[in-house]
């Protein structure tokens, strides 16, 4: 290759990487200008740079309040939290135990298994939305958290099963047959010495399902409709769902919910990848 | 051991007929209660209708609208309690509310029957009155269900239990027949309240379990768990948790589809839903209601989107895959965050950006000269700024796999093959390509399940726009449910489908890497 088409096909390649992180910026930066900037109205001009600077839509945000005085915000903040907390340990808690079997033990049924943790994670939710819905209207769970945290457990669990599955599998097989040779009980194995050392797979694992969790819409929109059970999803769509939509409490609301999950994210993504084709490899 | 197994067979048949049957006497004694109280208040009515005495145990009211208010006003009552105002006050019989609410109801929708859902057993039946703003609203007293056959239940399942005890004793093919019949019994106190399905099933179960213990495979899967039963105890929490909250559910929704659901009442039709579905619901080919045009719809949708975002994924990761590319980092960065930002708010982002005269979308094209657009005024714009918000989604996935596999291609083979003249074309699609595959089949797999699923997307963004001919078939699925007025049965069936449908893709996907690989 010549140096001269070198340089052109360098000044190409940067070129096509700004216009694309242009693109992939432009949205965000209009949401964060607007959660700064006065006025309902999202992007009168095309410009993503702000020319005002307000505090108005936070404030209107936190000190949203209902009828009865509640404010609501918190009040949604709290139950995304439950919500996802719960989610997060009854999703792990329940999932060790059968990741860890799924991975050392062979039995008939096994592969079943496997092939069903996994349809179940990739199959979408929404599938069993309506029989879930019809059950928890029977169960007088809709418009709570423990219905929710119910639902969520049912991608929840197969996620970090298929997760932690992985993390086991890269665990030496070692130490388990030298404590087994000891005369360690496979209860003992497991508790002492694997659960220990999956330590930092349990974590990675269950902060992605807390994160699932937490950005989840649609099943909170159909089954809460009590503004007092919403979750942050529900009440940063109904803010611009209705018939008066206000952007600007849109904005402001998108930024204090997905920020914090965001920085999650940069923090993590190295082991979603592996984690998620790893699955699909072997499905 | 083998004189005990029978018995064993028997106690897990027994745990679970003993679910079906408690479940069908529960449903049949609800039944009843409905079908008898209904009936009360829908004769009710139409023995008042044709002004002949009503009988004494129903309370008829007439509630008529105020003229030119949207509240109801003064009320009659049959036995007569004199006109009034309903609610309003401090001391209003709570039952006023319901009144109002029945009212609403008949003069929005029209005359219906209903068991109110404050487990009172208490069933409501309206009429409006022809030529008046009066609605007739008959109550029936407070109904109680008949008590439930615990004794019947106990015996069927004890003289089940003596059955396949007798049978312990014979040689093998009697041994299984008594175990069906013994298992088969407990179908009797569902036989005499007339739950035939219910019973279908039991005296199904028997038979299977007869022959499953016939054959020896009952057995077989016993001894299977003793010495699996480390690994069983293990995988028990998931799988139990997986069983009850997705098996079951799913089940369900699948046996849901074959009913009808309106006004909180099911009845049973059959394939009727799938019939309606796959025929197109009498809606020509290209009605937006058409399933066929819905499947059309999401099979482009998940097309072009798995399209571009493998382009763009791709392309992006080869720039940046390059060994003299500056600020490789910083690109990446930033070029993942649509990935970082929860599905939702993206979606609303670019409804956002989309919508109105004067979005950011219009205002951009006008700053470079061109004219606004209405994006959710046609189809084609619409879809588009579907497939744009989408592909600004789902690109990030891409390019990051397409990143992992490019790294991992050892760069000895790129020099050997610029020493043999290779030109930079015959480089890529001889050497990147062939070592992209294997990552990307994966992704591309799961990126077109996500794609063909992608509810927030098209229900945030274009919300089915225009006339609901954006919409793809897990929206529509919804608005079955829960924006056409109720029609779970439809909903149900119509997930049915679209989980056959992936599973086919699935199975013909893996032939055909299964036969790749054997090339």
């Amino acid at each position: 290759m010549t140096r001269r088409t070198k340089l052109w096909w360098r000044i190409t390649s940067h070129a096509l990487a700004l216009f694309a992180t242009a693109v992939v910026l432009y949205p965000v930066l209009l949401v964060v200008k607007k959660a700064f900037e006065p006025g309902r109205q999202f992007a009168l001009s095309a410009s993503p740079i702000p020319t005002q600077f307000t505090l108005d839509h936070m404030r209107d945000l936190v000190a949203r309040h209902s009828a009865g005085g509640d404010l609501l915000f918190l009040r949604h903040a709290g139950n995304s939290l439950i919500a996802a907390a719960l989610t997060t340990v009854v999703g792990v808690v329940m999932s060790c135990t059968t990741a860890y079997a799924l991975s050392r033990y062979r039995f008939p049924g096994r592969r079943l298994g496997l092939a069903g943790f996994l349809a179940v994670q990739m199959f979408p939710a929404t599938l069993l939305l309506m029989p879930l819905y019809v059950i928890l209207d029977r169960l007088h769970l809709l418009n709570s958290l423990a219905g929710l945290v119910l639902v969520y457990t049912t991608t929840a669990i197969p996620f970090c099963v298929w997760t932690l599955k992985g993390y086991f599998d890269t665990l030496p097989k070692e130490l388990e047959e030298s404590a087994r040779i000891d005369g360690a009980s496979s209860w003992t194995i497991f508790w002492r010495i694997m659960l220990p050392l999956a330590r930092p797979g349990i974590a990675v694992t269950a902060l992605f399902s807390f994160m699932t969790a937490w950005n989840e819409f649609i099943m909170a929109s159909t089954f809460l409709t009590d503004e007092h059970k919403f979750t942050l999803p529900v009440l940063i769509n109904s803010s611009v769902n209705q018939y008066s939509a206000d952007w600007g409490l849109f904005a402001a609301g998108a930024l204090i919910t997905s920020v914090p999950v965001m920085i999650l994210f940069y923090a993590l993504q190295k082991y979603l990848v592996g984690g998620m084709t790893a699955g699909a490899v072997k499905g | 051991m083998t004189g005990r197994s029978p018995m064993r067979d028997f106690a897990i048949a027994a745990a679970l007929t003993l679910i079906i049957a408690t479940g069908a006497l529960l449903a049949a004694r609800q039944n009843a209660l409905r079908d008898e109280q209904l009936g009360l208040a829908t004769n009710a009515i139409s023995l008042f209708e044709a002004r002949q005495p009503l009988p004494t145990d129903v309370h008829i009211t007439i509630v008529q609208t105020a003229r030119g208010h949207a509240d109801f006003a003064p009320r009659r009552t049959i036995p007569a309690e004199g006109n009034r105002q309903l609610g309003g006050r401090a001391d209003a019989p709570l039952l006023d509310k319901l009144f109002y609410d029945a009212a609403g109801t008949t003069l929005r929708t029209g005359p219906y029957a209903q068991l109110l859902d404050d487990e009172s057993g208490r069933a409501v039946a309206t009429t409006r009155l022809s030529g008046t703003n009066e609605v007739a609203i008959a109550l029936t007293p407070v109904g109680r269900v008949a008590n439930f056959p615990w004794l019947q239940l106990l015996g069927a399942l004890t003289l089940g239990g003596l059955l396949a005890a007798a049978g312990a004793l014979l040689p093998l093919p009697a041994r299984a027949a008594m175990l069906g019949a013994g298992i088969a019994v407990i179908a009797m106190p569902v036989l005499v309240s007339q739950q035939w399905s219910a019973a279908a099933a039991i005296g199904g179960f028997a038979a299977a379990m007869a022959l499953l213990h016939g054959f020896g495979i009952t057995t077989r899967w016993s001894a299977a768990m003793q010495t699996h039963r480390v690994a069983y105890r293990f995988v028990a929490p998931a799988g139990l948790a997986m069983l009850v909250l997705v098996v079951v559910p799913f089940a369900i929704g699948i046996g849901l589809g074959f009913f009808d659901h309106s006004h909180g009442t099911w009845h049973f039709v059959g394939i009727d839903n799938f019939v309606s579905i796959l025929s197109g619901g009498g809606h020509p080919l290209s009605d937006p209601l058409n399933f066929w045009f819905i499947l059309g719809v999401t099979v482009l949708w998940t097309a072009v989107n798995v399209f571009l975002a493998v382009g763009v994924g791709v392309g992006l990761a080869l720039i940046l895959s390059q060994r003299w590319m500056g600020g490789k980092k910083v690109y990446r960065m930033l070029l993942i965050l649509p990935w970082a930002i929860p599905n939702y708010i993206t979606a609303l982002i670019w409804k956002g950006m989309f919508a109105g005269e004067y979005g950011a979308i219009n205002s951009l094209l006008h700053a470079l000269g061109l004219d606004r657009v209405s994006w959710f005024a046609s189809w084609s714009t619409a879809f588009f700024a579907n497939v744009a918000t989408n592909t600004w989604l789902g690109f990030p996935f891409m390019m990051v796999v397409a990143i992992g596999a490019l790294q991992s291609i050892p760069s000895d083979l790129y020099e050997a093959a610029a020493v043999d003249g290779a030109s930079p074309w015959q480089r890529f699609v001889h050497i990147t390509l062939p070592h992209l595959r294997p990552a990307l089949g994966p992704a591309i797999a799961l990126g077109s399940i996500w794609t063909f699923n992608m509810f927030s997307v098209i229900y945030l963004v274009s919300d089915g726009a225009p006339g609901g001919s954006t919409n793809i078939l897990v929206t529509d699925a919804y608005r079955w449910a829960f924006e056409r007025g109720e029609h779970y049965g439809m909903a149900a069936a119509y997930a049915t489908l679209i989980f056959a449908l992936l599973m086919l893709w699935t199975f013909v996907r893996g032939r055909v890497l299964r036969r790749e690989e054997a090339v």
